[in-house]
């Protein structure tokens, strides 16, 4: 978390920076001001930054994904493509990094590890190419896994986990459970976003998982006020772990991934149900005027591999989002996938659209009542 | 003589180039982008004073800035009762205390503001050290919430703050003239009353400066409430941060900018009344 809330302040800077800059016209004041103070050593060029020929940068969020990435994406795609050089770099693809790239021109990354509805939101203000369909398939995507600017990556839920031995008596079996502080006393975390959130909500309130699009926003937030005097809003994966490892919380709606780590670093005692999860697909965007052009696609397409995707699931956990992975899944491993058709049949798949239409207004409203 | 005014002028002349350089670095570098993001709040998304018509209408809004100003208040006065205290020692010990005490004031200067929060949830969580102590000691029967909540931000805001508010203190209080309250006292006026009626309204100036530049910071804080706030203290920087990293929102995001930048600006020219900040700087 340390790490990621400093970059973040960096980051704003850094988009205020570029956002209010032209780069032509920075750049020649620059020099100017370096020449003024007569800084310029010999031999100092300033050329704008660039890739170098064949280089793909691959942009995701971080820690044990890096590596991950590395080993089984880029460095297979490097070894089967003779000069192509993919990076994969863990600086965090925000939107807000993305629309200050795109629009000063000075695009350096070639693919970011975002979602569907974000890549229908981004697309739709022109911050995204299209993605190329003769160069990726369409046929191993199921069609909410895609859109017109994403590529589905891997599958991701949201999902009620719970430390069993702080709450001694009997597990919570669905939100409804989850927003019981009588029966289920003990502080709770949420996240401060509404991905997963506001579907929760709804479900506690006795919402059928086919009935929560579109969102009842009103509704949503205020069965989040019932229980934010018991909760805690994590804001990173590392944060949300943090809470459980410290046993600050009792129960918490996390990142299935991070419930796995859970239960594998502090115990199995830590505890996680697919029941009423909320599943996500993660999708590769390719930022508009990227500098590796169509080869970010072929990146994309070698990662639609079904095999690499269930080596991401046994690293990593993500869920393969081509159909064919699941048959590729050991058995003792299939109920840890989020994506298999039992647990699929258990959860809300998240509803592209809504999000790409209400995600920016609707957040603004949940920091609100949770602040307030 | 006149070639002794010659070489003056000449070094006058180098001290103004000199003095050019870093003028013209802040005005390209700081002042540019600042003026941009004051043109961005009023052209973005389209051209008006739409982004400053949510100062008005939107709840969302009015809320985060009156939580950063609440707790900027909050802050500010406890760094000011405590940071007086501590002032008032400094001033009063002998010099081996001092070089002690001003040493840990300035030590704590060098640890960072994240691992300073981060220390503050393994004292004050329900499992931590104090709750422990406390529960130990058969005070309380369950744990107190004494972070992940404005108390918890509080806590880690004061505490960060506390040497911006000790050393002015400290340094204006050390320009009071000793030999006053042993002349009110000798004059029949009580130990309270000296300090009521002689040092107190002299160090006014003082408290004010400090209380203006710990307000200033703490009106910008962003790490300290994330982290101790439990995601349910939202300040003004981080409502900033979300609108340009997440909604995208950039207009509104610069016109709260322009407002904080606006605030403290205000609050500069108002602290230049009560220190004479040349003077500062002399020092």
């Amino acid at each position: 978390m340390t790490r990621e809330h400093q970059e973040f302040r960096e980051d704003c800077l850094a988009i205020l920076r570029e956002q209010t800059q032209g780069k032509r016209v920075h750049r020649r004041h620059f020099l100017q001001a370096l020449a003024m103070l007569g800084a310029i050593p010999a031999g100092l060029r300033l050329t704008p930054a660039h890739a170098a020929a064949g280089e793909i940068v691959i942009v995701n969020w971080g820690g044990d994904a890096v590596p991950a990435y590395d080993a089984i994406w880029a460095q297979p795609f490097n070894g089967a493509n003779p000069g192509a050089k993919a990076i994969i770099n863990g600086s965090g693809p925000s939107s807000g990094k993305i629309k200050a790239m795109v629009e000063s021109g000075a695009v350096t990354w070639d693919v970011c590890d975002r979602t569907v509805p974000a890549s229908i939101e981004l697309g739709r203000q022109s911050l995204l190419e299209k993605v190329d369909w003769s160069i990726v398939a369409e046929d191993k995507l199921r069609p909410a896994h895609r859109s017109d600017w994403g590529v589905g990556a891997y599958l991701y839920s949201f999902v009620l986990t719970y430390d069993a031995r702080a709450l001694r008596g009997p597990a919570p079996k669905n939100w409804k459970d989850f927003w019981n502080v009588k029966d289920f006393p003990g502080k709770r975390t949420l996240r401060n976003n509404i991905e997963g959130m506001l579907e929760a909500a709804l479900l506690a309130d006795g919402v059928s998982r086919d009935k929560i699009y579109p969102i009842d926003v009103d509704r949503a937030l205020a069965k989040i006020k019932e229980i934010k005097a018991h909760t805690i809003f994590w804001t990173t994966g590392a944060e949300s772990q943090q809470l459980f490892r410290n046993q600050e919380v009792v129960m918490g709606n996390l990142w299935h991934t991070r419930s796995m780590l859970l239960a594998k670093e502090v115990g199995d005692h830590i505890k996680f149900t697919f029941e009423d999860g909320v599943l996500f697909p993660g999708a590769w965007i390719v930022p508009k005027g990227n500098p590796a052009k169509a080869r970010a696609w072929q990146f994309v397409a070698s990662a639609q591999d079904p095999k690499s995707q269930v080596e991401l699931f046994k690293r990593v956990g993500n869920g393969p989002v081509n159909p064919a992975a699941a048959a590729m899944v050991p058995a003792e491993m299939k109920a840890l996938d989020c994506g298999s058709p039992e647990n699929f049949a258990r959860q809300v798949a998240v509803d592209n659209e809504w999000y790409a239409e209400h995600y920016a207004a609707i957040l603004a409203r949940y920091l609100d009542a949770i602040s307030s | 003589m006149s070639a002794a005014a010659a070489s003056s002028s000449g070094t006058e002349r180098l001290y103004w180039l000199m003095l050019l350089a870093p003028c013209v670095f802040l005005a390209l570098f700081y002042l540019a982008p600042v003026l941009n993001v004051l043109v961005l709040s009023f052209t973005v998304p389209r051209p008006g004073v739409a982004n400053y018509a949510e100062l008005v209408n939107n709840a969302a809004v009015q809320r985060v800035l009156w939580t950063t100003v609440r707790i900027g208040a909050i802050t500010t006065v406890l760094a000011l009762l405590i940071g007086y205290v501590v002032a008032y020692a400094l001033l009063h010990c002998g010099p081996r205390e001092r070089r002690i005490l001003l040493g840990i004031v300035v030590a704590s200067f060098w640890i960072s503001a994240l691992i300073r929060a981060f220390a503050w949830v393994a004292l004050l969580q329900s499992r931590g050290l104090v709750n422990a102590l406390l529960i130990s000691a058969g005070v309380i029967d369950s744990p107190l919430s004494l972070v992940r909540n404005e108390f918890g931000v509080v806590v880690g805001m004061v505490h960060y703050m506390l040497p911006y508010a000790i050393l002015p203190l400290y340094t204006s209080l050390r320009g009071i003239d000793d030999r006053l309250v042993p002349a009110a006292r000798a004059l029949g006026a009580t130990p309270s009353q000296a300090f009521r009626w002689v040092f107190l309204p002299l160090s006014l100036p003082g408290l004010i400066g400090a209380g203006v530049i710990v307000m200033i910071f703490s009106l910008g804080f962003y790490i300290t409430p994330a982290i101790l706030g439990g995601g349910r203290t939202i300040m003004v920087a981080e409502f900033i941060s979300v609108q340009i990293s997440e909604t995208l929102r950039w207009g509104l995001a610069a016109m709260l900018a322009t407002v904080l930048l606006g605030t403290v600006l205000l609050l500069v020219m108002w602290l230049s009344r009560f220190m004479d900040v040349e003077q500062a700087l002399r020092k």
